[in-house]
C-alpha cells in the first residue's frame, strides 16, 4: 500500500498540529523552546521497516512504546538513537551531567517526553475517528533495531503496515533526529486513509 | 460448568478481586489513589496515608484538586483531564520533582521533599472512564544516588585533570632544570677558561708588560663575574631552603639606591647607557637589610643594563605612595613580550635560549630580587608595553611611619664594582698596625699586599696561636681573621682576646672573614666579638673601608 501525494500531504498536516500541541507542552514543561520539525510521512510494510529504518539507528535504539486498543488498534512508538536520546535529556532538563548513558531520571524523562508526543498524535487520530482508543502505560527500551522490530511484530500474524514519521526537535540551537512508527493492522490503516481523505476533501471545500 | 461451579469461581474471583484490593490498600510500597470521573477521591492507600499525614477518612469522597490545590497551581490538574479523555500521563522526576507535596522521610540527602515518579491512568468500563488511578513512586533515594554518582565522577575528572596538571609541571620544571644546568655549567666555565688562558701565559713568563696588565684585568673582571653567579647560586638555594634571614634595620633607602648606581655606572658608562634619577625627599627610611635592599637594586639596574642597547636610558625613581616606598627602574631597552611578562620572576627562566647567549647570566637576578622584596614585605611589578618597547619595575616597600631613634639610618655598604681595582679615593691606612689572620696563605698575601698599598703596616699569621702571640708582641690596631682555620678558629680567638685586658688588646677592633657571608653568619659573627664581616672572596675597596673604619672608631674611642 502506497500513500497518494495527496494523501501524504493531508495526513502530514494533521501530524504538524499534533506536533505544534506537543512543542507547546514540552516548551511549557522545560522552559526552552521545542519546535518540531514538520514531519514526513511514508508507509511501509512492516517487513521492509528493517531497510527503511537501519541507516537512521545504526546502533542501539532507544524507543518509547504505547500499545493501544480500541476500534483501531496497533502500536505507537517514538525511537530515537542512543547518542540523539541522551542529548535529547540533557537539553530537556539543563543537564550537564559528565555522563553519555541514560539513567534512570533520564530514561524517565524520554518515557514522559515520548508519553506526550504519542498522545498527542493518537487523540488526533482518534478525534479524526471519532473513535475512543485506550493506552497501555508507555515503556522505554534500549535495543538494537532487530530486537525492537522483533518485540513489536510478536503475536501478530496478519499483515501489518506500519506509518513511519520523521522530524526532528530543535531545542536551544540543537537538532535531535527522531522518528514516530505507528504500526497498524491493513484494517485500521484502511479506515485510517478513508478518513484522512474524508478530512482532506473537506478542507479543500 | 455446573451452576455450583461457576458460582465457586465467581466467588473465589471476588475474593481475590477484594485481596488485591486490600493488598494495594495495605502493602503496596507506591502510593495508589483512585477517584471516580469528578476526581473525588475513592481510593487512598496506606502508603498515602503514611506519606501525607492524610487519613482516607479524611479524604475519600473529597475532590483531589479542592484537597490539593497546588495541582491547579502547578497546572498538573490538566494531566487529570487528559486522563479522563483516556490518555495516560507520565509525570517524570526530572521534569516535575513531584506530583503531590510529600516531606521526604529516607536516607540522607538534600531533598526535603520527596521525589516522585508518577503515572496518572484512566479507569474504563465497557469503552468509558469512570475515574483515574494515580501511582506515585518514592524515587527519592535513586535521586540523590545518581547526583551523588556523578559528584564523584566529576570529581574523579577534575582530579585526573589537576593530576595531569601537576605533571606536566613537574616535567616542565625538571626541564627547566635541565636547561639551568647546561646554562650554568657554559656560564661558570667561560669565564674560567679565560682566567686558566691568562694566567698559564702569566706563568710560563711569555706576555709583556702591556699583555700582563691585560692578562691581570681579564683575570679579574672574569673571576669577578664568577663570584657574582656563584652568591647568586648561594642565595637561591638560601630563599628556596628558607634559611636566609634578613638583619632588619631602619635603612636610608636613597643612600642604598645611590650606592647601587655608583656601583653600576661603570658598565652603563660603557654602553654609553645614560642613568637619570628622580628622588622624593618624603621618602625613606624603611625597615629593611641594606645589603639585601641594595642587591635588590642592583640587580634591577644590571638587569636593565644588560637589556639595553648601546646610547639607551634608565631611570630610577624612588618615590612616597601612600604608606609605601616605590623604587621605579625603568629602562630603553628591548621590553618583554606579553607571553613572558608572567614568568620574569620565574627562576632559571630567560626569554629564550637564543637570549640567554646574548646576555649571558643564569636568570636568578630578578627571581632573587622577587623573593627578597617578599621577604621585606614589599611587592615587585612588571610592566612593558611589548618587545621593543623598554620594561618598567616598581618595588614597594611599606613605609616607616616613625623613625627609630635607636639606630641611624645605616647607608650603603661599598658594593663591588665592576671597575679595575682603583686605590684612588680610599682612605689612607698610614700608621696603622693590621693583624692579618688567616691559614691560606693565597689570602694572607693578597690581603696584606692591598693593606700596604695603602699605607698601612700589615703582620701576617696563619694560626690563633700565632695571632695571639702577635697581639702580646705588636700591639696590632686592628684584627682581620679568617673563621675556619684548622685546630683553632676564628671564633675561639676572638673569645680568647675579648677575654684579654683592654691595655693587652683585649679591645682591638676586628673584622671576620668568611665564605659563609650572609646574615645568619654575620650575627654570629657579631655576637662573638668582630665590629665587621667581611664576605669571601675579599674586595680590595671593602677591605679598606672597613679597615679604615674600624680605625675611626678605635680613634673616636
Amino acid at each position: 500500500m502506497k500513500l497518494t501525494e495527496r494523501q501524504s500531504d493531508a495526513l502530514s498536516e494533521l501530524i504538524n498540529i499534533a506536533f505544534a500541541r506537543t512543542g507547546a507542552a514540552l516548551s511549557e514543561l522545560t522552559g526552552h523552546r521545542v519546535v518540531l520539525n514538520p514531519p514526513e510521512v511514508a508507509v511501509y510494510r512492516t517487513e521492509e521497516l528493517r531497510g527503511a529504518l537501519a541507516k537512521f539507528v545504526p546502533g542501539d535504539v532507544a524507543s518509547i512504546h504505547q500499545v493501544f486498543a480500541g476500534p483501531i488498534a496497533g502500536d505507537a512508538l517514538l525511537l530515537l538513537n542512543y547518542d540523539g536520546a541522551v542529548q535529547l535529556t540533557e537539553l530537556l532538563t539543563d543537564g550537564h551531567k559528565p555522563s553519555a548513558y541514560l539513567d534512570e531520571s533520564a530514561r524517565e524523562v524520554l518515557t514522559e517526553v515520548g508519553n506526550i508526543l504519542l498522545n498527542a498524535c493518537l487523540g488526533m487520530f482518534g478525534n479524526l475517528l471519532n473513535v475512543h482508543v485506550t493506552f497501555s502505560v508507555p515503556r522505554l527500551h534500549i535495543e538494537t533495531l532487530d530486537e525492537l522490530i522483533e518485540s513489536t511484530m510478536t503475536g501478530k500474524a496478519e499483515m501489518h503496515y506500519a506509518l513511519v514519521i520523521y522530524t526532528a526537535f530543535q531545542i536551544r540551537d540543537s537538532s535531535v533526529k527522531g522518528f514516530l512508527v505507528i504500526v497498524l493492522s491493513v484494517a485500521s490503516l484502511d479506515r485510517l486513509i478513508q478518513e484522512v481523505d474524508a478530512w482532506e476533501a473537506q478542507q479543500g471545500t | 460448568m455446573s451452576r455450583s461451579g461457576m458460582q465457586e469461581a465467581s466467588s473465589k474471583e471476588t475474593l481475590l478481586n477484594a485481596a488485591v484490593l486490600h493488598w494495594m490498600h495495605e502493602l503496596a510500597a507506591q502510593g495508589i489513589v483512585t477517584t471516580d470521573n469528578e476526581l473525588n477521591v475513592v481510593q487512598w492507600n496506606h502508603w498515602m496515608e503514611q506519606n501525607t499525614g492524610k487519613r482516607a477518612s479524611e479524604v475519600t469522597g473529597k475532590n483531589l484538586l479542592e484537597l490539593f490545590p497546588e495541582l491547579i497551581e502547578r497546572r498538573l490538574d490538566r494531566n487529570y483531564k487528559w486522563a479522563l479523555e483516556g490518555q495516560v500521563r507520565v509525570l517524570s522526576q526530572a521534569l516535575h520533582n513531584y506530583l503531590i507535596s510529600m516531606p521526604s522521610l529516607s536516607g540522607e540527602h538534600e531533598y526535603a521533599q520527596m521525589q516522585q515518579a508518577v503515572r496518572i491512568s484512566p479507569l474504563s468500563h465497557e469503552g468509558r472512564v469512570i475515574g483515574t488511578l494515580t501511582i506515585i513512586e518514592d524515587v527519592t533515594e535513586r535521586v540523590a544516588r545518581e547526583a551523588k554518582l556523578y559528584a564523584q565522577i566529576e570529581e574523579r575528572s577534575r582530579l585526573l585533570s589537576s593530576e595531569k596538571l601537576a605533571r606536566n609541571e613537574a616535567e616542565r620544571a625538571n626541564r627547566l632544570k635541565d636547561e639551568f644546568l647546561a646554562t650554568i655549567s657554559h656560564e661558570l666555565r667561560n669565564p674560567l677558561n679565560a682566567i686558566l688562558g691568562w694566567s698559564h701565559m702569566m706563568r710560563v713568563g711569555k706576555l709583556n708588560e702591556t699583555n700582563t696588565e691585560r692578562a691581570v684585568e681579564t683575570i679579574y673582571r672574569n673571576a669577578k663575574s664568577q663570584s657574582q653567579l656563584i652568591a647568586d647560586l648561594l642565595d637561591v638555594s638560601r630563599i628556596i631552603s628558607g634559611k636566609l634571614r634578613l638583619d632588619v634595620r631602619t635603612v636610608d633607602l636613597l643612600s642604598i639606591v645611590n650606592a647601587a648606581m655608583d656601583s653600576i655606572r661603570p658598565a652603563a658608562d660603557a654602553k654609553g647607557i645614560r642613568l637619570e634619577t628622580t628622588f622624593d625627599p618624603a621618602a625613606g627610611p624603611i625597615s629593611g637589610d641594606a645589603d639585601r635592599l641594595q642587591q635588590i637594586v642592583w640587580n634591577l639596574l644590571s638587569n636593565a643594563v644588560k637589556f639595553t642597547p648601546n646610547g639607551g636610558r634608565i631611570t630610577v625613581q624612588v618615590q612616597r605612595r601612600a604608606s609605601q616606598v616605590e623604587i621605579i627602574v625603568t629602562d630603553s631597552g628591548q621590553g618583554i613580550s606579553k607571553e613572558f611578562l608572567p614568568y620574569v620572576f620565574d627562576r632559571f627562566r630567560q626569554a629564550d635560549a637564543s637570549t640567554t647567549r646574548a646576555h649571558g647570566g643564569l636568570g636568578l637576578g630578578l627571581s632573587i630580587v622577587h623573593q627578597l622584596v617578599d621577604l621585606h614585605g614589599g611587592s615587585v611589578s612588571v610592566h612593558s608595553e611589548g618587545e621593543g618597547k623598554g620594561a618598567t619595575f616598581t618595588i614597594s616597600l611599606p613605609f616607616m611611619g616613625v623613625v627609630s631613634n635607636q639606630n641611624e639610618a645605616e647607608g650603603a655598604q661599598p658594593v663591588p664594582s665592576d671597575d679595575i681595582i682603583s686605590f684612588e679615593g680610599l682612605p689612607s691606612l698610614h700608621g696603622l698596625k693590621v693583624l692579618v689572620v688567616d691559614d691560606e696563605a693565597d689570602t694572607r698575601e693578597l690581603i696584606g699586599q692591598v693593606l700596604k698599598e695603602c699605607g698601612s703596616e700589615v703582620i701576617k699569621t696563619c694560626s690563633a696561636a700565632e695571632a695571639l702571640a702577635a697581639i702580646e708582641q705588636h700591639k696590632p690596631d686592628i684584627l682581620i681573621s679568617d673563621l675556619g682555620m684548622p685546630d683553632e678558629d676564628g671564633y675561639s680567638l676572638i673569645s680568647k682576646i675579648r677575654a684579654l685586658p683592654s691595655e693587652e688588646g683585649g679591645q682591638i677592633p676586628a673584622a671576620a672573614l668568611t665564605a659563609y657571608a650572609r646574615a645568619e653568619d654575620r650575627l654570629r659573627v657579631l655576637r662573638s666579638g668582630f665590629q665587621f664581616h667581611l664576605p669571601k672572596p675579599v674586595d680590595s675597596a671593602e677591605l679598606v673601608t672597613v679597615v679604615a673604619s674600624l680605625a675611626g672608631r678605635a680613634y673616636k674611642s
